[in-house]
């Protein structure tokens, strides 16, 4: 799912047709046999697995269905959504994870930024931060869980500040949303660190010198020179992280809350999975998923005119 | 008077990114560190002992998860390879009529989110007699990687001249002698960065492997260890030494080939 993203950002490129048009004959009449031979595969694998569920799900979400029994009910499950208060409540669970998006994009932007001075081994610190991304969230769970929980590691630090200072964050509704959306940053720095390296890398040393020459500090160039030239990458680690924490999360908060305490951590992803097989309401389930791929569909045309505008 | 400034915002800079250093590799120190205790070792904080090493293989069959995490991942990735590479090459160098809607499509359904299609996945890979079957999972990832795989494969291509591949065609090959001999060997390293990130992302992942494999001797690891944790006796120390060994293999794969792994995300960013 965060692999989406990746392509919307370039995804002009499809506009352009490349390569010399060859002239009719036997030899073109080869050339799209072997054209449609060639991605026959990849049609017949995504058709069956990916784009018939998509149709299917709208069509489950028109239905009444319990795994045995099925109903068409129109616009049921849609309304009955609206009017069921958890939903709002899971809305905003994803508000709530929205608010965590800038500290997802600030904290790499700023440290890509450290790490662009390329002090003494800056590459180790550059595989070191890269490296959760390799990492399961099933394994990041498992550890966010025991750091947040009311004998981990986290009460241990807040000793320090005296005896009746405590928490227990995975047992409030509202802490065990700030706990995800913790580890959530956590999680995604490394990603975004490098894309924001990759960015600095392109960007013209000159420019940093003139500005030095002029007598600006390090602060004056981070916020005047660096953030203005990376726009292109700050938009696409935005788009990236907030798809991932939209639609990338489920197992993180499979381990780390299960979606609770109530529904406080239960996001429309994990409400999807929460109502199909936990409960076995397989139509309204499937109305969830067609809003969370509304959703997400909204996001990547809003990401796309933002870039278009930009190219103009 | 400026050199000394500058070495010390250097310093100050090198001790930052230390710190940062530390918040990332922690969680893997607290994993090694907790698993070489025993539960009760755990509770006071003090001694080791390789006890929850042992309790570890007594709860989850590491070796056979292993193996099946093993086998699902490199199947899937060989049919992503396989699919990814030719539908690229027809999408990048194949001129007929479809060409520009079937990518459009193709690269649109990255667009989809999972929880949109799992239902009906289950439901069609249950109707066909594939649940808990290796072939399902392996069905059900491919699928899913290979739309941007797809995608990474016909932007590499591009970048291949045509008049290679229209010499070779007035010297008597075939389309398929082009792709072995002349696109395949050139790809190499498009071929690495989509088996990098296929890897660790099927590696890693939980939902697919929840649904497709539940019975405890087809799960993954991942999933074997997700579902331990939800099991009755949480021994935390166990679950530590499971979460590094299930970790183990996608990080030394992450270690060996970071290089690919950050070209795969970076590409096409840059102009």
């Amino acid at each position: 799912m965060a692999m989406l993203s990746r392509a919307l950002v370039r995804w002009p490129r499809f506009r352009k047709v490349n390569g010399v048009s060859r002239g009719p004959g036997p030899l073109k009449a080869a050339e799209r046999r072997a054209g449609i031979l060639f991605s026959l595969p990849v049609i017949v694998l995504t058709g069956a697995l990916i784009f018939l569920p998509i149709a299917q799900t709208v069509y489950y979400s028109l239905t009444k269905w319990n795994g045995i029994t099925s109903t068409f009910v129109g616009l049921g499950n849609y309304r009955s959504l609206v009017s069921d208060p958890v939903f709002w409540r899971v809305v905003l669970n994803n508000l709530l994870l929205l608010l965590a998006i800038p500290f997802a994009i600030l904290i790499p932007l700023a440290v890509a930024f450290l790490l662009h001075q390329h002090v003494l081994g800056w590459r180790v610190f550059r595989s070191i931060y890269f490296l959760p991304t390799a990492v399961s969230w099933v394994v990041i769970g498992m550890v966010a869980a025991r750091f947040f929980a009311g004998r981990g590691i986290l009460n241990d630090l807040l000793a320090v500040f005296g005896p009746g200072v405590r928490t227990d964050a995975l047992t409030n509704e509202y802490t065990a949303m700030l706990a995800v959306s913790l580890t959530f940053i956590w999680s995604v720095f490394g990603t975004n660190t490098i894309i924001f390296i990759t960015g600095m890398a392109t960007l013209d040393q000159d420019v940093y010198d003139a500005a030095r020459m002029d007598g600006a500090g390090t602060i004056a160039i981070f916020r005047f020179i660096t953030i203005p030239l990376l726009m292109r990458f700050i938009q696409f680690a935005f788009i990236l992280t907030l798809i991932t924490g939209f639609t990338a999360l489920f197992s993180l908060i499979f381990v780390m809350t299960t979606g609770g305490p109530g529904y406080g951590t239960t996001t429309l992803e994990f409400f999807v999975y929460q109502k199909a097989f936990a409960q076995g309401a397989f139509g309204y389930a499937a109305a969830i998923g067609v809003v969370l791929f509304a959703v997400v569909f909204v996001i990547s045309l809003l990401q796309q005119r933002v870039l278009r505008s930009r190219e103009d | 008077m400026a050199n000394l400034r500058r070495r010390f915002g250097r310093g100050l800079t090198f001790a930052i990114l230390s710190v940062v250093a530390v918040v990332m590799l922690y969680p893997f120190y607290f994993m090694l560190q907790v698993s070489l205790r025993s539960q009760s070792q755990y509770v006071t904080k003090s001694g080791f002992s390789l006890d929850s090493w042992a309790g570890l293989f007594d709860v989850l069959p590491v070796g056979q998860q292993l193996l099946n995490s093993t086998i699902v991942t490199l199947s899937a990735l060989a049919i992503i390879l396989v699919v990814s590479t030719m539908g690229g090459f027809a999408f990048a160098k194949l001129r007929y009529s479809g060409r520009t809607f079937v990518l459009l499509a193709i690269v649109g359904g990255m667009m989809i989110p999972l929880q949109s299609i799992i239902i009906p996945e289950y439901v069609n890979i249950a109707q066909a007699g594939l649940v808990n079957k290796f072939e399902g999972a392996i069905l059900v990832y491919a699928a899913l990687g290979a739309p941007f795989a797809t995608f990474l494969m016909t932007t590499y291509f591009r970048g291949v001249p045509s008049e290679l591949i229209e010499a070779s065609i007035i010297d008597g090959a075939s389309y398929f002698q082009v792709f072995r001999r002349v696109m395949l060997p050139l790809a190499k390293p498009a071929i690495v960065t989509v088996a990098v990130l296929q890897f660790i992302q099927i590696w890693d992942d939980l939902l697919i492997g929840l649904l497709f494999l539940q019975y405890p001797d087809v799960r993954t690891i991942t999933v074997g260890l997700a579902t331990l944790q939800s099991s009755r006796v949480i021994n935390i120390p166990v679950l530590m030494a499971g979460s590094l060994v299930s970790a183990l293999p996608a990080v030394i794969v992450y270690l060996i080939f970071q290089r690919y792994l950050i070209a795969g995300l970076t590409m096409g960013m840059r102009k």
